[in-house]
C-alpha cells in the first residue's frame, strides 16, 4: 500500500540525506570539477585576471570577483600530516575501516592540505609521513529530471590511497 | 554608537537529554522558566523573538520557524521575529543579535530561545544528518560529518606540536563531569575518573566517551532588553552585554587557517575583537563558558582566549586552573561534555550561567565574578564566536 507523505518509501530520491553532491552540469556549474576526476584529474580553478588560484573551484574569483577562470590542476599526490582510524561505530553510509588523513600536498600546491578519506588501506598500517595518492571511484547516481525525462546522473568522488 | 546598553535580564532552560518532548514542547518549559525567573515580566512586554535553531528544519520539518515559536509562546512580536542558525553559536550568535537589536533602538525586550529535538525516532538519523552540518560537497563524503575523527586529528596535532598528553586533555572532561553532577538541568549527573576517562569506548583515538560532548535534546532561553527596561523588570543587580565578535575565515577544511590544526587563529582574532570591544583583556574575565565539544577543544580553546600560554593548555587543565578557585572557573555548569549539546540553545545555557555567576547566584558560584565570557566554535571549526558579559556597562 503506498503511503501518502513519507515519498521516499515509495523508492523516490531525497537530495537532503545524499551525502554525495549533485555533480551534473544541469544542476552546477563547476562540473568539469567532476568531468576532471573521471580523467585521472585533481583540479580547480584560477583567476585568469589576478591569477589568485582556489580551492574548492568557483565560479567568481574570490580575490577580485572576476568571473574569467581556468582549470588548474593539483598535485596527486601527497604525504600524511596525521591519520585518524575508526574500525567501530563509523558513521553509516561508510565501512569499516574509515580512515582519514590529514594530507600535505607540498609547498606549490594552491592548496597546502586536503582532508580526505584513505581507501585501500588495511587498518592500522597508515602512519605519518607516508606517501598517498589520489584515487577516484563511482558512487550512486540518482534520478535528475531533464525537461520532461528523468535520466540518472552517474557521479564519482575522490578519496587517497597509499602510494604502493 | 548608540547611547543603549543591552542586558541578559533573566533565563531558563528545560531540562536536556534525551527527551520525550519536540522541539516546541522543550521551547515552551524554557521560555516558562525565563520568566519564572523575571516576574515582573509578562509575554505582552516581549517585543521581539530571536529564535536559534540548526536543526530544526531537517529533524523537526518546519522551516520559517519563528512565527510558530511567537505563536506557542504567546509572543506578538513587532520588531523582530526570525530563525538564527549558526549550528553550535547559533545561541551566542542570537543574542549578540538582540544586543544589536536593542541597542539600535529597534527592540526593547527580545527573547532569545533556542531549541533543538535531535533524538527524532530512530538515533541513526542525526548522526546522518550532520553531513550538513559541514561543507557538505567537500567535506561530507570524506566522513567527518559527525565531527570525532576532526578532533580526533586535531588532539593528534596538539599532542604533536606541543607535547599535550592524554590524560591533560581527559583532566577536562573530569573537572567539567564534577561541576555538571550538581545541575540537575544538564544531560548527565555523575563524576567521573581518570580510569573511567581513558578506559571508555574509543570513539576516534586518542579520544574516548567521555571526551566527546553527547547530542541532546534541549531548550534554553533568555531576555535581552534596554538596560531601562532591564531595572524595571529585575530587582537583581543589571548585567551588560559588553562585546563580542564572530570569525569566520574558512568552510572548506582544506582552506584551514592556521599552521596546523592545533593552531586556531580565527579563534584568536574573535577573542581580539571581543575584548577590544568591551575594553577588557583576558586578565580581567573571573568565569569563562568555552565550547567543550570535546576535551581537546576546551584546552586549545584556553590558550587561544588568552587565558594561558599557546600550546600550554594541557599543563594549564591538569594543575586545576579551570575548577572553581583556579586562574579561569571554566564551564561551572557542566559545559557541553556534562550539560550535552542541543545546538542552538548551547550559546544561550552558557549566557544564563554567566547571568548567574555575575549576579552571584550560581550552582558552582566563583566568589566575587564580575566579568564573564562564552565562546562556540560551529562545525568543522569554521566559525568562532564569543560573547563578553559584565556587572558594570562598557566602559
Amino acid at each position: 500500500m503506498a503511503v501518502s507523505g513519507i515519498p521516499f518509501l515509495e523508492g523516490r530520491y531525497s537530495p537532503t540525506f545524499d551525502l554525495w553532491p549533485i555533480e551534473t552540469k544541469e544542476f552546477n556549474r563547476i562540473h568539469t570539477f567532476y568531468d576532471n576526476l573521471r580523467e585521472g584529474k585533481f583540479t580547480t580553478t584560477k583567476c585568469r585576471q589576478c591569477g589568485r588560484e582556489s580551492y574548492p573551484p568557483r565560479v567568481i574569483c574570490p580575490e577580485c570577483y572576476s568571473d574569467e577562470l581556468e582549470w588548474i590542476e593539483l598535485p596527486r599526490k601527497g604525504k600524511v600530516e596525521a591519520v585518524v582510524e575508526k574500525l567501530g561505530g563509523v558513521p553509516i553510509c561508510f565501512e569499516p575501516p574509515l580512515i582519514d588523513a590529514w594530507i600535505d600536498l607540498g609547498e606549490e600546491s594552491p592548496v597546502r592540505h586536503v582532508l580526505s578519506r584513505v581507501i585501500n588501506c588495511p587498518p592500522e598500517s597508515l602512519k605519518e609521513d607516508d606517501k598517498v595518492q589520489l584515487v577516484v571511484f563511482d558512487v550512486p547516481s540518482h534520478p535528475i529530471e531533464i525537461r520532461q525525462e528523468t535520466i540518472m546522473a552517474e557521479r564519482v568522488f575522490f578519496a587517497f590511497e597509499p602510494v604502493k | 554608537m548608540a547611547g543603549r546598553n543591552a542586558c541578559i535580564v533573566g533565563g531558563g532552560m528545560c531540562k536536556w537529554g534525551v527527551r520525550e518532548a519536540s522541539y516546541i514542547d522543550m521551547a515552551q518549559e524554557a521560555a516558562k522558566e525565563c520568566l519564572d525567573d523575571i516576574p515582573g515580566l509578562k509575554p505582552g512586554y516581549i517585543d521581539g523573538l530571536l529564535f536559534a535553531s540548526a536543526f530544526v528544519g531537517r529533524r523537526s520539518v518546519q522551516i520559517n520557524t519563528a512565527p510558530v515559536v511567537a505563536e506557542r509562546l504567546g509572543l506578538n512580536p513587532t520588531s523582530i521575529c526570525a530563525r538564527v542558525d549558526v549550528l553550535c553559536a547559533s545561541g551566542s550568535t542570537a543574542i549578540l543579535l538582540a544586543k544589536g537589536l536593542v541597542e539600535s533602538g529597534m527592540s526593547d525586550v527580545v527573547m532569545v530561545v533556542g531549541s533543538e529535538k535531535l533524538y527524532t525516532p530512530e538515533r541513526w538519523q542525526v548522526q546522518y544528518d550532520e553531513i550538513a552540518a559541514i561543507d557538505h560537497d567537500w567535506d561530507s563524503p570524506q566522513g567527518i560529518g559527525p565531527p570525532p575523527i576532526w578532533f580526533a586529528l586535531t588532539a593528534k596535532e596538539h599532542m604533536k606540536y606541543y607535547g599535550t598528553k592524554r590524560e591533560q586533555f581527559g583532566t577536562a572532561s573530569i573537572i567539567n563531569y564534577d561541576y555538571g553532577f550538581s545541575n540537575p538541568n544538564g544531560h548527565f549527573q555523575r563524576q567521573l575518573t581518570m580510569d573511567d576517562v581513558l578506559n571508555a569506548t574509543e570513539i576516534a583515538a586518542p579520544l574516548n566517551l567521555y571526551d566527546c560532548c553527547p547530542l541532546s535534546d534541549g531548550s534554553a532561553a533568555v531576555i535581552i532588553a534596554s538596560e531601562e527596561r532591564a531595572k524595571e523588570l529585575s530587582d537583581r543587580p543589571p548585567v551588560y552585554i559588553l562585546g563580542g565578535a564572530q570569525v569566520s575565515l574558512h568552510s572548506v577544511t582544506a582552506n584551514w587557517p592556521g599552521e596546523h590544526l592545533g593552531e586556531w587563529p580565527h579563534l584568536r582574532l574573535a577573542a581580539e575583537k571581543a575584548y577590544k570591544r568591551a575594553k577588557i583583556g583576558p586578565e580581567d574575565v573571573d568565569v569563562a563558558q568555552v565550547h567543550d565539544c570535546f576535551s581537546i577543544s576546551e584546552v586549545i580553546e584556553l590558550e587561544e582566549l588568552g587565558f594561558c600560554q599557546k600550546g600550554e593548555g594541557g599543563p594549564f587543565v591538569e594543575s586545576g586552573q579551570t575548577k572553581i578557585r583556579g586562574s579561569i572557573p571554566t564551564n561551572t555548569d557542566g559545559g557541553l561534555i556534562s550539560c550535552g549539546h542541543p545546538f542552538g540553545a548551547t550559546g544561550i545555557r552558557q549566557g544564563i550561567e554567566i547571568l548567574k555567576q555575575l549576579q552571584g547566584r550560581a550552582n558552582n558560584q566563583v566568589s566575587d565574578a564580575a566579568t564573564g565570557l562564552t565562546h562556540n566554535l560551529s562545525g568543522a571549526n569554521a566559525e568562532h564566536t564569543v560573547v563578553i558579559y559584565g556587572s558594570e556597562p562598557g566602559k
